[in-house]
């Protein structure tokens, strides 16, 4: 799932007219009756009610919410997965004493802890950010460890050889032969983090996009909570796209720049 | 998702002295932990909790409700998901034309599919399941697909100096092919089937550990909440590890050739 599997080429015409049909299909079954489900709104319904949620403000507001969470969460869970990915990579007694301790947390389903941060923390910005944070730590760690670990040997090679002091080492070779691996943990966390920030609005902070969608299905609002779905559709692509670029511009292609060199 | 070296690597580890750490947190928290503390309720009586639960006949039920929800739609996801993969891989006008679409649908961030199912199918027999089959579908489709779309220029010259039939070259070339990166999909797929087999007992309360774990929040039993905490901890745990048990064999009886790797 790392790599791109099917790149949106621009002006995909068989692409975009199979989104046009399904949504011909769907408007056609909604108005004509065909389609059995009672809270199924067409297409056209959920464009009113999208741009009704643009003129009130409250999408803006509520996206606002949402992105200023994933964005806190996530620098915060780059930081620690960062710090402790690299103490990890460097320190075999840290390996050897603490990891296991970490590595039994990992496959606890972060979602399970948004009870308990409710039962500490109540109905709270705290509360999303704690579930947020702890399960977009993860992937950052996982993968600087991982990169910082499989360093090849012979890069240790040359930093002996060029006798590089400890740290020169860690900023002269380690992390730049590891960077493409953080990178992809920095990237992976932002999804995790949009993907509980969604979770935990639903749950346990009743503002933003999550709630949002939440307080749709209690209102029986479908096309409002389709409007919003579409929406966070969007924007979780953009937000991935945008982190995709900007990895692109801070590596610039390692194959791609050594072959020119 | 964490990558597959990475997690190689730190299971090869020595486990048990790393676990120390956690041993002794968990000893000082309960010698030095306030007792009767809402909030952080000593280990020992997280068991009692779970115990609580267990002998009122509440903890079975829930628990067998969630394992059977995650099993059945992984299940149907690793079929559909494989089946729909190597259909769409197979044809490039497919993959072309509902590229968008599945661009759009792994990008969807899995949450918010289970407000739609619950308003548009409503709390129906099988909600649950299906709302977690379409969430768990979509890595297993795309790996499926995208390993099988790389393979079809590479090894189509020997299907057809050989004669194989449609069926011998599904069974023969194809699928052994795709498995690889379909495994990869069923290893992301896993977490989320869990996570949001969990989330939807939250949402509609429908019977599960999910809800139970909810129940036990708003009464503000806290040990009770910490130890579900544990159990389910340990269920993720148990069913990462089935899913490298089920890995294993499927790779020794299918094992990755270098020749049509460039999918995984």
């Amino acid at each position: 799932m790392l790599r791109r599997i099917m790149p949106l080429r621009w002006l995909n015409l068989p692409g975009t007219l199979t989104l046009v049909a399904i949504a011909a299909v769907w408007e056609a079954a909604v108005r004509s009756g065909a389609a059995a489900f009672e809270y199924l709104p067409a297409p056209s319904a959920i464009g009113v009610a999208f741009l009704e949620l643009v003129r009130s403000g409250e999408l803006l507001a509520n996206t606002a919410h949402t992105l200023r969470s994933v964005l806190i969460g996530w620098l915060l869970s780059c930081a620690i997965g960062l710090a402790l990915g690299l103490l990890f990579g460097l320190s075999a007694f840290a390996r050897r004493y603490f990891l296991a301790s970490l590595e039994v947390l990992r496959p606890l389903p972060a979602i399970a802890f948004l009870p308990v941060a409710l039962l500490l923390f109540n109905f709270s910005l705290t509360t999303e950010l704690i579930v947020i944070v702890y399960a977009s730590i993860w992937p950052v760690f996982v993968n600087t460890l991982g990169g910082i670990v499989s360093v090849a040997a012979r890069l240790h090679d040359v930093s002996l050889t060029l006798q590089l002091s400890r740290a020169r080492t860690l900023t002269k070779v380690l992390i730049p032969a590891a960077a493409p691996a953080i990178v992809v943990g920095f990237r992976l966390g932002l999804g995790t983090a949009v993907v509980m920030a969604i979770i935990a609005e639903m749950l346990g902070n009743p503002h933003g996009l999550g709630y949002a969608v939440v307080s749709a299905l209690q209102a029986m609002r479908p096309e409002r909570m389709f409007a919003y779905v579409l929406f966070v559709g969007v924007l979780a692509i953009a937000l991935n796209a945008c982190l995709v670029v900007a990895s692109r511009r801070l590596l610039p292609g390692h194959t791609r720049e050594a072959a020119r060199a | 998702m964490p990558r597959r070296g990475a997690s190689l690597l730190l299971s090869g580890l020595p486990a048990l002295r790393g676990l120390l750490p956690l041993v002794l947190l968990l000893a000082a928290w309960q010698a030095l932990g306030p007792h009767g503390s809402p909030y952080f309720p000593p280990p020992s009586t997280w068991w009692t909790g779970v115990a609580t639960l267990s002998r009122t006949g509440r903890l079975m039920p829930a628990l067998s409700s969630t394992l059977v929800t995650f099993v059945l739609a992984i299940a149907i996801a690793c079929i559909l998901g494989g089946a729909a993969g190597i259909l769409i891989g197979r044809s490039a006008a497919a993959r072309r034309a509902l590229g968008p679409l599945l661009e759009f649908c792994r990008g969807l961030p899995p949450p918010v599919i289970v407000p739609v199912a619950v308003l548009v199918l409503g709390y129906v027999e099988g909600l649950k399941l299906v709302i977690v089959v379409s969430v768990a579908v979509w890595p297993i489709l795309l790996n499926t697909a995208a390993a099988t779309g790389a393979l079809s220029n590479l090894l189509g010259d020997v299907t057809r100096t050989l004669r194989l039939g449609r069926l011998a070259t599904l069974r023969k070339i194809v699928v052994p092919a795709a498995i690889p990166a379909f495994l990869v999909g069923v290893r992301g797929a896993v977490p989320l089937a869990i996570i949001i087999t969990l989330l939807v007992e939250m949402i509609t309360s429908l019977p599960g550990i999910g809800s139970l774990i909810v129940l036990s929040q708003r009464q503000f039993r806290s040990a009770e909440v910490y130890g579900l905490l544990v159990l389910v901890g340990l269920m993720g745990f148990a069913l990462n590890s089935l899913f490298v048990v089920v890995e294993g064999l499927v790779l020794r009886r299918w094992p990755p050739r270098a020749s049509y790797a460039q999918g995984g």
